[in-house]
C-alpha cells in the first residue's frame, strides 16, 4: 500500500500474483442507458477501496462485472495481472458478499461455507478445518449446524462473510452487506471488518451508498455518479477537497453559495464578500462561481467577527447529539446549516441575529454548472 | 362467560362445551364452505364406493346389492386381467411422469431463467391454452395425427422415414405419448414457479463460490425446486394411473390401462360392486406406488445430505465449539 506508484505496484502485483485489480475502460451498456461509462481504476493489493454513490450510480454493476455477473460491453478487468474479463463467474479468483447474503436455506451454515471448498475438492478433513477455522474468524462456530433461516441478519451477514473468505480469495466484493443491518449492529461491523481486512491483506471492494461508512473503513473512495467516476483519493481528500460540486454535496453536509469572482482572492455574493484561497483554474474576473462549505466548518456567532462573515437571521437550532446544528437565513434568503459541538457552542435562541463566518481556507470554489 | 355453573378456576373459554360452541358460531363457522364440500363431494361419494364393494350384483337389471356384505368382490377382482393391466398401467404412468420430468425440468429452467421475462407470460399461456381446450377433444386430435391414413403418416412416407403406413395408433406407444401430452401442463407448472421463486440470488452464489452451471444445477436448483417436483410429480402420476379416455381413444385393445377396466364394470357391466372393488384396489395401488417412490426419494435424499454434511466436532477433537 505504501508503494511508490500504483504502476509499480501492479507490475509487483503480476509477479507475485496477489489481489490487484485493474479496470481498463469499463462500459456497460443496459438498453439505452449507459450504466458503466468508460471507467479505468487501480486498486491495489490489499487495499481497501470503497465504491460510493447514490443508487443507480452504477457501483453495483461495476461490481457485478469484476464478479462475472455482467459482462463489459467495452473494457478489460485484471485480477493479479490476468484478465478475467472473458472468464465466467466460478473461474475468477474473487468472492463476492451479496447484499442479500444469498445463503442456501437448504445447507447448514457449515455446509454453506463448505460449498465453496467441495467445488474444488479440496479433501474432506480439510474442509472441516477451514470451515472451522473460517467461522472462528466470523465468530459463528458455535451456530454451525443450524439452518440460515434460523439466524438473525447479523448472524447471517457473518455466515456470508465466512463463507467468502473460506476460498481465500485474491479479492473480496462486498455488495451493500451491511443495508440490512441497524445502526448499532453496522457499525461494530464496520470495525470487525476494517480490522478483519487488516489482518487478513485481502483485497476489499466495497459498494455502499452510505458515505459515512466508506469513510469509516476505507483506504481510498471513488466517488461515482451517473456511471461515471467523480472522484478517487483517499478518505480525508474526498472529505476535505471534493473534486467537484456533486462529490462536495454528496460527502458531509455542505452549503453552496453562487457567487462571482472578485479579483484573484475574493467572491461577491449576493448577501456580501468573502475571501477565498484558491480559485478554479478558468475562473476570471466576474466569472460565476458556486463556493461550497463544509457544515461544520462554518462558525454562528451573535457578535460580528473580526474578518468579516455573512449576517442573518438564526431560524432554526437542532440538537442531534453530537452536535448543534443552525439553520440561517441570510436577507437574500440563502440558507446555511452549521454545526457546532455541543461545548462550543454560544447560548443562541431562534430570531438571534447572528454571523455566520469560516476559515478561507475550507472553502471550496466550484465553476459554475 | 358461558355457564354460570363453571367452577372458578377453570377459565370458561376452556371448556369443551365453549369449544365447540364457537366452533359452530365464531370465525371457524367460515369454513363450512370448505368442509361441506369435502364431506360430501369426497368423504360421502368414497364411503358409497367403500360401501358398495362390499356388496354384489344380484341380477341383471341391478347394478348393486348390499344385503349381503363379503370379500368377494376383492378376491374376484384380482384376477390376471387386473394385475396384468394394473403393470401396464404402472409402467405406463412411471414412464409417462419421468418423461413429463424429463421435459419439463430443462423447459422450465428455461422459462423461469432464460427467457426474456417480456416473453414469459406468452411462452405460459402456450403452456396452458391446450389445457383448457376439453380433455377429450385433445386426445382425439392425436388419433387424426397418428391415424395410418394422416398426414403426419402421408408426411414420413413422403420424406421416406418410414416405409408403410404409419402404425402408432392404437398401441401403448400412443397411449404414452397421449397421457405425456396431456399431463405435461401439471409437471411444467409446479416446476416453474419452483425454479423462479428460488431467485438469481442463490444461483449467482453457487457461480461465485466455484460452482459451473451443471454443479449448481445439481447442487442448488434442483434441490430447491424438490417439493415443486414432488408435486409436479404427483399432479401427473396419480391422474394419469387413473386415466381411461386417453388409453380409450388412443390405446385400442393393446394399449389397456385399468381406468378402463373400472369403467367398463360401471358402464358396461354394470356390476357397480365389482367395480367399486377395483377402484378401491387402484387407490390402495396407487397409494402403495406413491409411498414406495416417496421412500426412495427420502433415501437418496439422506444420502445427498450425509455426501453434503460437513462435521466440524469430528474431525477436531477439542476444537470446535
Amino acid at each position: 500500500m505504501s508503494s511508490p506508484s500504483p504502476a509499480t505496484a501492479v507490475i509487483a502485483d503480476a509477479a507475485d500474483a496477489t489481489g490487484s485489480v485493474s479496470l481498463r475502460g469499463i462500459t456497460k451498456i443496459f438498453g439505452s442507458a449507459t450504466a458503466v461509462d468508460s471507467i479505468d481504476l487501480e486498486v491495489r493489493s490489499g487495499e481497501f477501496i470503497s465504491l460510493l454513490g447514490p443508487s443507480g450510480c452504477g457501483k453495483t454493476t461495476l461490481l457485478r462485472m469484476i464478479a462475472g455477473f455482467e459482462h463489459p460491453d467495452a473494457g478489460d478487468i485484471v485480477v493479479g495481472g490476468q484478465s478475467v474479463v472473458d472468464l465466467p463467474p466460478h473461474k475468477r479468483p474473487v468472492n463476492t458478499v451479496f447484499q442479500s447474503y444469498a445463503l442456501f436455506p437448504h445447507m447448514t451454515v457449515a455446509e454453506n461455507v463448505a460449498y465453496g471448498l467441495r467445488q474444488k475438492r479440496v479433501p474432506k478433513s480439510e474442509i472441516a478445518q477451514r470451515v472451522h477455522d473460517s467461522l472462528g474468524l466470523a465468530q459463528m462456530v458455535s451456530f454451525a449446524d443450524r439452518k440460515p433461516s434460523t439466524l438473525s441478519g447479523g448472524q447471517q451477514q457473518r455466515v456470508a462473510l465466512a463463507r467468502a473468505l473460506v476460498n481465500r480469495p485474491k479479492v473480496l466484493l462486498l455488495d451493500e452487506p451491511m443495508s440490512a443491518l441497524d445502526r448499532k449492529l453496522r457499525e461494530e461491523m464496520q470495525i470487525e471488518l476494517k480490522l478483519l481486512q487488516k489482518e487478513l491483506g485481502i483485497t476489499f471492494i466495497f459498494v455502499t451508498h452510505d458515505q459515512q461508512e466508506a469513510l469509516s473503513m476505507s483506504d481510498r473512495v471513488v466517488v461515482m455518479q451517473s456511471g461515471s467516476v467523480q472522484q478517487i483519493g483517499s478518505t480525508e481528500d474526498v472529505y476535505l477537497k471534493p473534486a467537484n460540486e456533486f462529490v462536495a454535496g454528496f460527502i458531509g453536509k455542505q452549503n453552496f453559495i453562487d457567487a462571482s469572482v472578485s479579483g484573484t482572492d475574493a467572491l461577491v455574493a449576493a448577501d456580501g464578500t468573502f475571501a477565498v484561497s484558491s480559485l478554479p483554474s478558468g475562473a476570471r474576473e466576474g466569472s460565476e462561481v458556486r463556493a461550497a462549505i463544509r457544515a461544520e466548518a462554518v462558525h454562528v456567532s451573535a457578535q460580528r467577527p473580526a474578518g468579516g462573515g455573512l449576517e442573518g437571521t438564526l431560524a432554526g437550532i437542532s440538537f442531534l447529539g453530537d452536535a448543534i446544528q443552525y439553520v440561517v437565513v441570510t436577507s437574500s434568503g440563502l440558507e446555511l446549516i452549521a454545526r457546532a459541538t455541543p461545548d462550543r457552542a454560544e447560548p443562541l435562541g431562534t430570531g438571534d441575529t447572528v454571523w455566520c463566518s469560516w476559515d478561507a481556507s475550507e472553502l471550496r470554489v466550484f465553476e459554475a454548472a | 362467560m358461558t355457564t354460570d355453573a363453571a367452577p372458578p378456576t377453570t377459565a370458561p373459554r376452556s371448556t369443551p362445551r365453549a369449544r365447540r360452541r364457537r366452533g359452530i358460531t365464531g370465525y371457524e363457522a367460515l369454513g363450512f364452505p370448505t368442509w361441506a364440500y369435502v364431506v360430501f363431494f369426497f368423504v360421502v361419494p368414497l364411503g358409497l364406493v367403500l360401501w358398495y364393494s362390499f356388496g354384489y350384483k344380484p341380477d341383471l337389471f341391478n347394478a348393486h346389492a348390499n344385503d349381503v356384505l363379503s370379500l368377494d368382490r376383492y378376491v374376484e377382482a384380482l384376477d390376471a386381467t387386473f394385475i396384468g393391466t394394473f403393470w401396464n398401467t404402472l409402467r405406463i404412468g412411471v414412464v409417462g411422469t419421468l418423461i413429463c420430468l424429463a421435459i419439463s425440468v430443462p423447459f422450465a429452467y428455461w422459462l423461469a431463467v432464460k427467457l426474456n421475462p417480456k416473453w414469459r407470460p406468452l411462452a405460459l399461456a402456450l403452456v396452458l391454452v391446450p389445457f383448457w381446450t376439453n380433455f377429450l377433444v385433445r386426445t382425439l386430435g392425436w388419433q387424426i395425427i397418428l391415424s395410418p391414413r394422416g398426414f403426419v403418416s402421408d408426411a414420413l412416407q413422403n420424406l421416406g422415414i418410414i416405409d408403410g403406413r404409419l402404425d402408432v395408433l392404437y398401441t401403448a406407444g400412443a397411449v404414452q405419448l397421449g397421457v405425456v401430452y396431456n399431463y405435461l401442463p401439471l409437471m411444467i407448472l409446479p416446476l416453474y414457479v419452483a425454479i423462479d421463486r428460488a431467485g438469481p440470488a442463490l444461483r449467482e452464489a453457487s457461480a461465485d463460490l466455484g460452482a459451473n452451471r451443471w454443479r449448481t444445477l445439481w447442487n442448488v436448483t434442483l434441490p430447491l425446486a424438490a417439493p415443486g417436483i414432488a408435486s409436479g410429480c404427483l399432479l401427473v402420476f396419480i391422474p394419469l394411473m387413473g386415466d381411461y379416455i386417453t388409453a380409450s381413444v388412443l390405446g385400442g385393445a393393446q394399449g389397456n390401462m385399468i381406468g378402463q377396466l373400472v369403467a367398463s364394470q360401471f358402464n358396461t357391466a354394470q356390476n357397480w360392486a365389482l367395480g367399486s372393488a377395483m377402484a378401491v384396489l387402484l387407490m390402495l395401488f396407487i397409494a402403495g406406488a406413491v409411498a414406495i417412490f416417496g421412500g426412495i426419494a427420502l433415501i437418496v435424499r439422506a444420502f445427498v445430505r450425509r455426501a453434503r454434511r460437513v462435521d466440524l466436532d469430528v474431525e477436531l477433537p477439542g476444537g470446535a465449539s
